[in-house]
């Protein structure tokens, strides 16, 4: 590529001004969006978005400069504004850890090319998914979006690494709202894949609305769970949503360093009960596809927690340097115009043996927490506050499950709540999506998360 | 703009009835910090999104990559898009009522002009200001972020508007640590002049909030009185309301405010406005993102809903003027009716003469997940990570981690006891401190 060869030219003229260490990314990044609104096409739009970030290490301050603009002259000016911005820091002393350079390129494996596809078929899938949703009177609005992303980065060091990725990635989403008795419930719900077209002709997308609709109905019907603490069971989808951001954004070593996280002097020591390990790793089925990061580093299985042991925080080549371990391979930028910041990929909790039924038969009174139709979660890093609004779930009643309810927030600690964990499932599901990621001092990126059925003693309910 | 125009020019070749070209030149400092800076960038980006329309069908395309050749393949991509859509019978054409509103304060040309390093000594000494506050407080995290942005947008009308705009935001934590206690503290802060934006208060606000919420500790469930702060309030205001009075929401039957107008939504005293004009406003701007000029609209008017928020398109679907209201979060997303400046009328009552009068409940100073609230039912949720127990008109122990849930709506009509004096922003929301009569809180 073309580009190539004025990269080559920018990472010499740094050397030249006298830059110990340059990284360049070069980033195209595709994407399209139909939007189908109560069963006529709402919008499809679509979206490329190509540029180059320079990043300079000069007396270990790091600058950073990036432009949309790939004439040289251009790349010329972005390089010196990087290096403006380093000599403005100056102060800061900022260190890295060398990792392995590689030469690499690798590519989500895919069938059918979505981008390539015929507009017209891909907007008459999401129209006839959104026309099948309206199941019933109960229905007043129904969404159905089509996404698909492609993300291709060439990563360019001083050092000689050159990592070419691409990840291609489709989704459908869907969103039902329910209105009966004066009550409006909202159920949105989304499956994607790093695949291509033949995912979406391998879905039932029509039956795939009308359950979403189904819930919807279901919900609007029921009460809210009165406010208490219970046992509870979470579905893979809740237990990956809780851990992605309770534990997974308290264990980015950035956030360890600045012991801004709950899990700061932690290391060793037991932070969740010993049915839980939790792995973060870059290729895994049903996850995103993560090969090497933003940094050039290969992003390998990461156990951090071990039989509740924590093992490890996750870590980009700044923050390994101040923990003196090697990076993990999770600096990861949103796009070229941003800086790599230590991220989770795909972040979930290890399979046990135990069966759905054998982790509900003992509760008395408790709730069967289902992320389908969840909208949610936040989480205060420092305290390991964590706060989730999660779909329609079910009453447990003497070991069974029993009625659905509506509006149920969970709430905790999650460092009491993860040693209240006395069970966990065989099962494992890791999810990703095409139609958002996780969000971090204002950046982006897509993870997965998951884990199997899981046991939680102890759990704040808030509902109305 | 050369390339907005070729846009429009190439869209019409290739077959588009009408066509808009969306061009917007960013000009962006970023810095990180923590107990020191951690990375300072300027991003320069320019983007364009086209909108085309081949008589009743439509599409959106975008790029980053604004060369002759790509502005030519976007023109192509989109109206190849249009004609295998389907029709919208709605659609009638492109907004046509260009113009500008007298809006004033969205421009700081001192920021433009300034040496970088002025920023970057306000931030130092502000950190600074947060290390020497108590020496068990630390910075942890914080945020700076300076943007210029150019905005054109020219459509087949023959019609073109220019806007030059600026935004500050600033974002910071403290945390405090002292025998295996640990609390923190956060503020932030949204204005258009740098002169405006006081990282030192901002900063030692931080450290004080830290320090003193190392004994917070969570209470018992119960039904109390609670007096909500006007950031937080704001923020919980733009979240339930931003979509439910977006007149695409009540046309697509999402909205529980749907045929509601004239109604009583809110009790008597209640006045809920968005201002597209706010002097200084975080949204404030002369014209929409279609280039319609932006106006002052009263929302809910002593307690009554008199206006929904419209762009052209939906505007022209109720046989109504667009109230000024088209938004794109960015170049590249599809346009939508969303409130420019949403506001809560002040009323007369201080802060403190509210929590002087108060002989039982609790402050609220901050809370996260407020935005898991469902707009479409009213259910209000957010987890308070920093509040206070009001006994006798005084704040005394500071509390955390416990749910506040209640309705909005219900909020809104009958549960509203004082609304407060002090204004203030949480983005493009704003909001006075409040006091509820009750609210449901689930503790430990």
């Amino acid at each position: 590529m073309e580009i190539e060869r004025e990269t080559e030219k920018i990472v010499k003229k740094a050397a030249d001004l006298g830059v110990s260490h340059v990284d360049i990314c070069y980033q195209q990044y595709d994407y399209e969006l139909i939007t189908v609104e109560n069963k006529a096409l709402k919008s499809y739009s679509s979206r490329r978005l190509g540029g180059l970030g320079i990043k300079v290490a000069l007396n270990d301050a790091v600058g950073y400069a990036s432009t949309c603009d790939l004439n040289y002259a251009s790349l010329e000016k972005t390089l010196e504004n990087a290096i403006k911005a380093a000599k403005l820091i100056k102060k800061e002393e900022k260190r890295i850890v060398e990792a392995k350079v590689n030469r690499i390129e690798m590519k989500s494996p895919y069938k059918i090319d979505p981008l390539n596809m015929a507009p017209e078929e891909k907007v008459s899938a999401a129209l006839d998914a959104n026309k099948a949703a309206w199941i019933d009177k109960k229905i007043k609005s129904a969404i159905t979006r089509l996404g698909i992303s492609k993300d291709y980065r060439i990563f360019i060091s001083s050092e000689g690494s050159r990592v070419v990725t691409e990840t291609t990635m489709i989704g459908v989403a869907h969103e039902s709202v329910a209105k009966s008795n004066g009550i409006m419930e909202r159920v949105p719900y989304q499956e994607s894949k790093c695949a291509g077209y033949e995912f979406i002709k391998s879905m039932d997308l029509n039956s795939f609305a009308a359950d979403i609709s189904a819930l919807a109905v279901e919900a609007v019907e029921s009460k809210t769970p009165p406010a208490g603490t219970y046992a509870v069971v979470v579905d893979p989808n809740v237990i990956g949503l809780l851990l992605h951001e309770a534990f997974g954004h308290a264990s980015e070593g950035d956030l360890v360093s600045t012991r801004e996280s709950v899990l700061y002097g932690k290391i060793g020591s037991q932070v969740a009960s010993e049915h839980v390990t939790i792995i973060d790793e870059g290729i895994i089925e049903g996850g995103y596809f993560y090969p090497f990061d933003d940094e050039g580093v290969k992003k390998e299985k990461t156990v951090v927690v071990e039989n509740g042991i924590l093992r490890s925080y996750l870590h980009n080549k700044t923050s390994a340097y101040e923990f003196n371990v090697a990076s993990t391979g999770n600096g990861r930028a949103q796009d070229f115009e941003n800086l790599p910041i230590v991220r989770q990929t795909n972040y979930y909790m290890g399979p046990r043996d135990h069966k759905f039924e054998e982790l509900i038969e003992d509760i008395d009174f408790g709730i069967y927490i289902r992320g389908k139709g969840a909208t949610g979660g936040q989480v205060e890093v420092g305290m390991g506050t964590f706060t989730f609004g999660v779909g329609p779930s079910k009453i447990i009643k003497n070991g069974e499950l029993a009625e659905t309810v509506r509006g149920v927030v969970i709430s905790g600690f999650i460092l009491e709540t993860l040693k209240t964990i006395d069970a966990v499932g065989k099962d494992l599901t890791v999810r990703t999506s095409v139609f958002g990621g996780c969000g971090k001092m204002g950046q982006t990126v897509r993870v997965g998360d998951g884990g199997p059925h899981v046991r939680i003693r102890k759990m704040t309910v808030g509902g109305r | 703009m050369e390339l907005a125009e070729l846009a429009v020019k190439k869209a019409l070749d290739f077959g588009a009835t009408e066509a808009e070209a969306y061009v917007q030149k960013v000009k962006r400092l970023w810095i990180e910090f923590a107990d020191k800076i951690d990375s300072f960038k300027i991003i320069e980006s320019i983007g364009m999104g086209l909108r085309v329309a081949v008589n009743k069908k439509l599409a959106i395309h975008s790029t980053s990559i604004l060369s002759e050749r790509e502005v030519e393949e976007a023109a192509e991509k989109a109206v190849k898009i249009a004609k295998v859509a389907p029709e919208d019978p709605y659609w009638k054409h492109l907004n046509k009522e260009f113009g500008k509103s007298p809006a004033q304060g969205y421009f700081d040309d001192k920021l433009e002009a300034m040496e970088y390093s002025e920023i970057i000594e306000k931030l130092n000494a502000a950190i600074d200001k947060m290390k020497e506050y108590d020496n068990r407080v630390k910075p942890t995290r914080g945020m700076l972020m300076a943007s210029i942005l150019n905005t054109t947008i020219l459509s087949s009308y023959g019609e073109k508007n220019e806007r030059k705009e600026t935004h500050l935001a600033a974002w910071m934590r403290a945390k405090a640590e002292d025998y295996g206690e640990k609390s923190t503290g956060t503020e932030h802060c949204e204005v258009r002049f740098w002169n405006e934006m006081n990282l030192e208060e901002m900063a030692i606000r931080a450290a004080e909030k830290a320090v003193k919420f190392l004994k917070a500790k969570p209470i018992e469930s119960g039904k109390l009185p609670v007096i909500i702060r006007n950031q937080v309030f704001a923020s919980i205001l733009g979240v339930i309301l931003s979509g439910p009075i977006n007149a695409d929401w009540v046309q697509k039957g999402r909205s529980p405010l749907s045929n509601k107008l004239g109604m009583q939504v809110a009790a008597q005293n209640i006045n809920i406005f968005d201002d597209g004009t706010l002097r200084g406003g975080w949204r404030t701007r002369p014209f929409d993102d279609e280039g319609h000029p932006t106006q002052r609209t009263t929302v809910i008017g002593n307690g009554t809903l008199k206006n929904y928020l419209y762009d052209s398109y939906t505007a022209l679907k109720d046989n109504v003027k667009s109230t000024g209201n088209a938004f794109r979060d960015q170049y590249w997303m599809p346009l939508q009716p969303l409130p420019t400046n949403l506001m809560l009328e002040p009323g007369n009552v201080s802060p403190e003469e509210m929590i002087q009068e108060t002989r039982g409940g609790i402050f609220i100073d901050e809370t996260i997940g407020e935005w898991l609230s469902n707009p479409v039912s009213g259910n209000l949720n957010a987890t308070i990570t920093h509040g206070y127990l009001i006994e006798n008109g005084e704040l005394t122990t500071p509390i955390k981690g416990i749910v506040i849930s209640g309705n909005f709506y219900e909020i809104l009509k009958d549960r509203m006891e004082l609304i407060g004096n002090d204004l203030r922003n949480n983005m493009q929301n704003y909001s006075p401190t409040v006091k509820l009569t009750e609210i449901t809180i689930a503790g430990k």
